[in-house]
C-alpha cells in the first residue's frame, strides 16, 4: 500500500519536472484536493461503518444533506461547535431512519436509501426556506455565512516548506508542498476527519467490538449463535454511519463553502461509497479512493488546460506500471492492452500542449475510471453486506 | 461409567417439547433427562427433529410447547446468548462460521472476554490445536478451509470457550477414524472433568463407543431410552426406523475397459504458489468407482473442485472419455455428462432460501427436464423435483418448501438425487452420504452401485471408511497433496487405510 502511494507520489513529481506543469503538485492544488477530499472520505467511512455491519448504506448523500442542514441551523443560532454535533445528530437521525427501516422493518437496503435521499432532500429545501428566508445574509435556498471551525498554522515548519516548493526540485519541492498541505490552514475539521479514518480502522480491526460488528457483516447467523446481538451491532453501525455522514455534510458547509447552500452535496454521498467500493471497504484503501477523486476535483481550476495535459503522462505512466505488474503476474493480454493503451495517452501527450477547457472537466472522472478498472483489484465485500437478516436464523 | 463428579444431577431436564412447522410437525412430545457428567447420545432417523431439539435447547428457536429445566432450574432462552450464559455450547450441524474471518476471529468470536482477540487467544488456540491433533493455523482465512478443517474450527470454538453443557450436532460425519478417536478421547476426559455432552451421529458405532446413554427420536417424538451395553447398531438402527434393515448385497465388478475420466500430472497451486496438489494421475473406467481415502485437508478440496473446473490448474491434463476438457468451463462440463455432489451442501450445493423445484434446475439450467427451448420448463422441473423426493426419500412437505427448510440429511439426499438425474457419465462425489442415515445411505449406496452397472463412472471421497471399502473398485490414498497409495478393497482393512492416510509408518 505505501509503497503504492510512494510510487505514485514519485511518478507525479517526474511528471512535473518533465512537462513543467508546477500546479499538479503544488502546495495550493494539493489544500484543494484535502478540502475536496474530506467530504468524500467522511461519507466513504460512514459507508465503510454501516456495510462491516452489513448494512448498504445508499441513504448516505440524504444523511450528508442533514448533515448541512443541521450545521447550518446549529452553528447560525448556537455557535461553531454546537454546529458540527448538530450536523452529527441530524445525520444520525438519518442514521437511525435507515436502521430503523432495514435492521428492525427489514426493507430492501437500497429502497430505505434511496427513500431517505429523497426526504432529506425534500425536507432541506423545505426547512431552509423556513429557517434561513428573513435571516440577515439568508435565502430560502442559503444559510447567512457561518463562522469558521477553526485553522492550524504551524508557520514555523509552513514557511521554509513553501520556500523549498519554489525551488521546483525533483521530489523535494513536492515532499514540501506536501508539508505545507499539512500545516499552513490546515482546518481543524480536516484533522478530526483523519482522527477518525485512524481510530475507526483501530475500532473495528483491532477491538471487540469491531470484531462483533464485523461479524455482523459476515456472517450474522455465525454471530448470533455465539450469543451476539446482532440488531444492535447493525443500528449502532448505521447511527454512527449516519454521524460520519452529517459530519462531511458540516464539513461541506462549514469549510468548504461558509455557509449552507440547497443542493451543496453535489451527489458526494454516491462519490464516498464509490471510494469505500475502490478501497475494498478498508479505511486506508477508502482514503485513498476519496483523495484520487478529491485530487482530479481539484486540478481542472488550478491551470487546468496544462495540469490536465500533464496528467495525461501520469495516465501513460501508470499504463506501463500496470503491464509490468501484469506481466510479471504473467497475464500477458492484459500486459499488453496496457501497453497499447499506455502508448496511446503518451502520443496524445506529445503531439498537444494543452487539452480543450471543456474536457478538463471530463478529464477526472475519465482517470478515475481508468484507474478504478486497472486497479483490478480483488474487491471483497462483507459477504452477508445487503441482506437482510431477521432473528433467529441462526443453525 | 458416569463420573463421580455430578453423578446423579440432572443437568436437564426436556418435559413435554413441541415444535411445528408449516406442514411439519417437527417435535411432539418430546422428554429427555440429562444426568450431569454423563455423555448422552441421540439418535434418529433424517428429519426425526433432533437438529430442532438442539436448537430449541440452545436459544436459537422458542418451542411451541413444553419445559426446559437446566440444572434443575426452569428456563426459557430468547437468544442462544440466554443460553450461553447457563453454560451451553453448541457445535452445529451446519458450519457457523464466517468466511471472511481467520479461524482466531471465529473462535474467540462472542467469547472475547477469555482470552482477549491478540495474542493470547493465538496461543490458547494453537495449544488446542496441538492437543487435538487439529493442525490448524490460527490465522488463516476460514474460506481456504476445506470441510475437515472447518469442522476442526467449529469444535475448537466449543472448547475453547469451556461451556459445562456440550452439544455436539454431527461433528464427525467427516472426521476419519483417529481423528474421531482423538475426539473421543478429549470427550471423554471432558465428561470426567463434569461437563456434560449430548452427541448427535449417524454413525451408530460411534455412538455405542462414546455414548453413556442413548436416546432414540422418531418421526418427532422419543420412542426409546437405552444403554449402549444393552445393544447393537442394528438394533439401534431397528429402533430408528422401526422395521428391520436390509442387509447390503454383495456385487459383482462392473469395471470395462473404457477409460471415462483421465487425469494426468495434475498440479495445483494457492495463491502464494504453494503445492496443494502434485503428481496426480488416475484413470476412472465406465463402471468403476475410484475411491480417494485421506484425512480432510490434504487436498481433497482441491482435487474435486480440479476436475469440476472450479479451479485452476497450474499443470497436468483432465481427459473425458479422450476429449481434453483441461480448458472447459464448469459448465460445459456438467452438460457434457459429470455430475457432481460438492463436500458442502450450503455452501456449493443449495440456494437455501429457494424452493426445492428451483434447486433441482441449479446445475442442470440448460438441459430436461428443466428446459424446453429457450425457456425453463417449470412443471418440468417440479415433476423431477417430485420424482427425486420419491425415489431417494426426502422427507419434506412438498417442492415448494425451502431448501433451508429440510433436514441436514434430507438435503443431502436430495443432492444426491439431482447429482444422478440426467443419466450422467461421471460422478464426482464428496462425502456423497454425509449426515444421511444408515437406511438412507444404503438406499444411496444401492443407487450408485446401480448406475455403476450401467457405466458410470465415480470418483468417491469419503471420510467414512466402510463406505469407501464397500463401494470402490480401487483406493488410492491421498496425503499432503499427493496420491502415495493404492488399495484393494477386497483385501485392505481400515486400519492399513487408517495407518496410510496419516503416512504412518513412511515420512513422518
Ligand atoms: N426452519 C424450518 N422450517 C420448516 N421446517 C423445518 C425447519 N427446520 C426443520 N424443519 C423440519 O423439521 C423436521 C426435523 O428437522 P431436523 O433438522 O430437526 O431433523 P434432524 O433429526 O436433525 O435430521 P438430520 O439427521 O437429517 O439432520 C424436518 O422435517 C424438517 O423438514
Ligand atoms: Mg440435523
Amino acid at each position: 500500500m505505501l509503497a503504492f502511494i510512494a510510487g505514485g507520489f514519485v511518478l507525479l513529481s517526474a511528471v512535473r519536472v518533465i512537462s513543467g506543469a508546477d500546479e499538479i503538485t503544488s502546495s495550493g492544488t494539493l489544500a484543494v484536493t484535502l478540502t475536496a477530499t474530506m467530504p468524500i472520505a467522511l461519507a466513504g467511512l460512514g459507508g465503510l461503518w454501516a456495510e462491516r455491519a452489513g448494512v448498504v448504506n445508499i441513504g448516505l448523500e440524504g444523511m450528508m444533506i442533514m448533515g448541512t442542514l443541521g450545521a447550518g441551523y446549529v452553528t447560525y443560532h448556537h455557535g461553531v461547535l454546537a454546529g458540527v454535533l448538530g450536523a452529527i445528530a441530524f445525520g444520525m437521525i438519518g442514521g437511525a431512519l435507515h436502521a430503523l427501516a432495514t435492521v428492525i422493518f427489514g426493507v430492501d437496503h437500497i429502497v430505505s436509501g434511496v427513500a431517505i435521499n429523497i426526504i432529506a432532500a425534500g425536507i432541506a429545501g423545505f426547512l431552509a426556506e423556513a429557517w434561513f428566508t428573513d435571516l440577515p445574509g439568508g435565502g430560502p435556498t442559503q444559510s447567512p455565512s457561518l463562522a469558521d471551525p477553526g485553522k492550524i498554522n504551524l508557520s514555523f515548519l509552513s514557511e521554509p516548506a513553501s520556500n523549498l516548493e519554489d525551488k521546483h526540485w525533483f521530489l523535494v519541492s513536492d515532499l514540501a508542498s506536501v508539508v505545507e498541505m499539512f500545516t499552513k490552514n490546515l482546518s481543524v475539521l480536516t484533522l478530526l476527519g483523519l482522527a477518525l479514518i485512524v481510530g475507526s480502522f483501530f475500532l473495528l480491526w483491532r477491538t471487540r467490538f469491531g470484531l462483533r460488528l464485523r461479524s455482523c457483516g459476515e456472517a450474522p447467523e455465525a454471530a448470533e449463535s455465539v450469543g451476539i446481538n446482532v440488531y444492535r451491532y447493525k443500528f449502532t453501525a448505521v447511527m454512527i454511519s449516519g454521524g460520519l455522514a452529517g459530519l462531511g455534510g458540516a464539513y461541506l458547509a462549514l469549510v468548504s463553502t461558509s455557509g449552507f447552500q440547497v443542493g451543496q452535496t453535489q451527489g458526494r454521498g454516491y462519490i464516498g461509497l464509490a471510494a469505500m467500493i475502490f478501497g475494498n471497504w478498508r479505511p486506508t484503501g477508502m482514503f485513498m479512493g476519496s483523495g484520487l477523486f478529491g485530487y482530479t476535483q481539484a486540478l481542472p481550476f488550478r491551470d487546468g488546460t496544462h495540469s490536465v495535459h500533464a496528467l495525461l503522462l501520469v495516465v501513460a505512466g501508470l499504463l506501463v506500471a500496470v503491464a509490468v505488474i501484469q506481466w510479471l503476474k504473467g497475464s500477458r493480454r492484459n500486459a499488453i492492452i496496457s501497453v497499447v493503451l499506455g502508448a496511446v495517452f503518451l502520443t496524445w501527450y506529445l503531439t498537444t500542449d494543452i487539452v480543450p477547457a471543456d474536457f478538463t472537466k471530463m478529464a477526472p472522472y475519465v482517470t478515475t475510471m481508468l484507474v478504478l478498472a486497472f486497479a483490478a483489484q480483488r474487491l471483497r465485500m462483507p459477504a452477508a453486506d445487503g441482506r437482510i437478516y431477521r432473528k433467529g436464523s441462526s443453525g | 461409567m458416569t463420573s463421580a463428579v455430578a453423578a446423579g444431577e440432572t443437568a436437564i431436564e426436556l418435559t413435554g417439547i413441541g415444535k411445528r412447522f408449516p406442514g411439519v410437525i417437527a417435535n411432539h412430545d418430546i422428554d429427555i433427562t440429562i444426568q450431569a457428567g454423563t455423555i448422552h447420545a441421540l439418535v434418529g432417523e433424517n428429519g426425526a427433529g433432533k437438529s430442532t431439539l438442539m436448537k430449541i435447547l440452545y436459544g436459537v428457536q422458542k418451542p411451541d410447547d413444553g419445559t426446559i429445566k437446566v440444572n434443575g432450574a426452569e428456563v426459557s432462552f430468547a437468544t442462544p446468548s440466554d443460553a450461553i450464559a447457563h453454560g451451553l455450547g453448541m457445535v452445529f450441524q451446519h458450519f457457523m462460521l464466517a468466511d471472511n474471518l481467520t479461524v482466531l476471529e471465529n473462535v474467540v468470536l462472542g467469547a472475547e472476554s477469555l482470552h482477549g482477540i491478540g495474542d493470547d487467544a493465538r496461543a490458547e488456540i494453537t495449544r488446542i490445536s496441538e492437543v487435538y491433533g487439529f493442525g490448524l493455523d490460527p490465522d488463516e482465512l476460514v474460506e481456504s478451509l476445506g470441510v475437515g478443517e472447518r469442522q476442526r474450527v467449529e469444535i475448537l470454538k466449543v472448547l475453547f470457550r469451556g461451556a459445562r453443557i456440550i452439544i455436539l450436532d454431527e461433528p464427525t460425519a467427516v472426521l476419519v477414524p483417529h481423528e474421531v478417536d482423538a475426539l473421543f478421547e478429549n470427550l471423554r476426559r471432558l465428561r470426567d472433568q463434569g461437563h456434560t455432552l449430548i452427541f448427535i451421529s449417524h454413525k451408530l458405532d460411534e455412538v455405542l463407543a462414546i455414548a453413556d446413554h442413548i436416546t432414540v427420536i422418531r418421526r418427532g417424538t422419543t420412542v426409546a431410552s437405552v444403554l449402549p451395553s444393552e445393544t447393537t447398531s442394528r438394533g439401534l438402527a431397528e429402533l430408528m426406523v422401526g422395521s428391520e434393515l436390509p442387509s447390503p448385497s454383495t456385487e459383482e465388478s462392473t469395471v470395462t475397459e473404457t477409460v471415462l475420466l483421465a487425469v494426468r500430472d495434475l498440479e495445483v497451486t494457492d495463491e502464494d504458489g504453494r503445492q496443494e496438489l502434485a503428481e496426480i494421475s488416475f484413470d476412472i473406467h465406465a463402471g468403476e468407482i475410484v475411491g480417494i481415502a485421506g484425512v480432510e485437508g490434504n487436498g481433497q478440496t482441491e482435487l474435486v473442485e480440479a476436475i469440476i473446473g472450479m479451479r485452476h490448474l497450474s499443470r497436468g491434463t483432465v481427459t473425458m472419455s479422450g476429449t481434453d476438457i483441461t480448458h472447459w468451463t464448469t459448465r460445459q462440463r456438467r452438460e457434457s455428462g459429470i455430475g457432481y455432489i460438492p463436500e458442502d451442501r450450503h455452501r456449493h450445493g443449495l440456494l437455501l432460501d429457494s424452493p426445492l423445484w428451483e434447486n433441482r434446475i441449479l446445475g442442470h439450467q440448460s438441459r430436461p427436464p428443466s428446459v424446453v427451448g429457450p425457456w425453463l420448463n417449470l412443471r418440468g422441473a417440479r415433476a423431477d423435483a417430485e420424482r427425486i423426493i420419491a425415489e431417494y426419500d426426502v422427507r419434506t412437505p412438498g417442492v415448494g418448501t425451502n431448501a433451508r427448510a429440510l433436514s441436514g440429511g434430507n438435503q443431502q439426499k436430495f443432492i444426491v438425487g439431482r447429482e444422478m438425474s440426467g443419466d450422467p457419465k461421471i460422478l464426482v462425489a464428496s462425502h456423497p452420504t454425509r449426515g444421511v442415515d444408515v437406511g438412507a445411505q444404503a438406499q444411496i449406496w444401492s443407487h450408485i452401485k446401480a448406475a455403476r452397472k450401467d457405466g458410470l463412472a465415480v470418483l468417491l471421497i469419503s471420510a467414512d471408511l466402510d463406505e469407501l471399502i464397500g463401494l470402490s473398485d480401487s483406493i488410492r490414498v491421498l496425503l499432503r497433496g499427493r496420491l502415495v497409495g493404492r488399495f484393494d478393497p477386497q483385501s485392505v482393512t481400515p486400519q492399513e487405510l487408517g495407518s496410510a492416510m496419516t503416512g504412518a509408518g513412511d515420512d513422518r
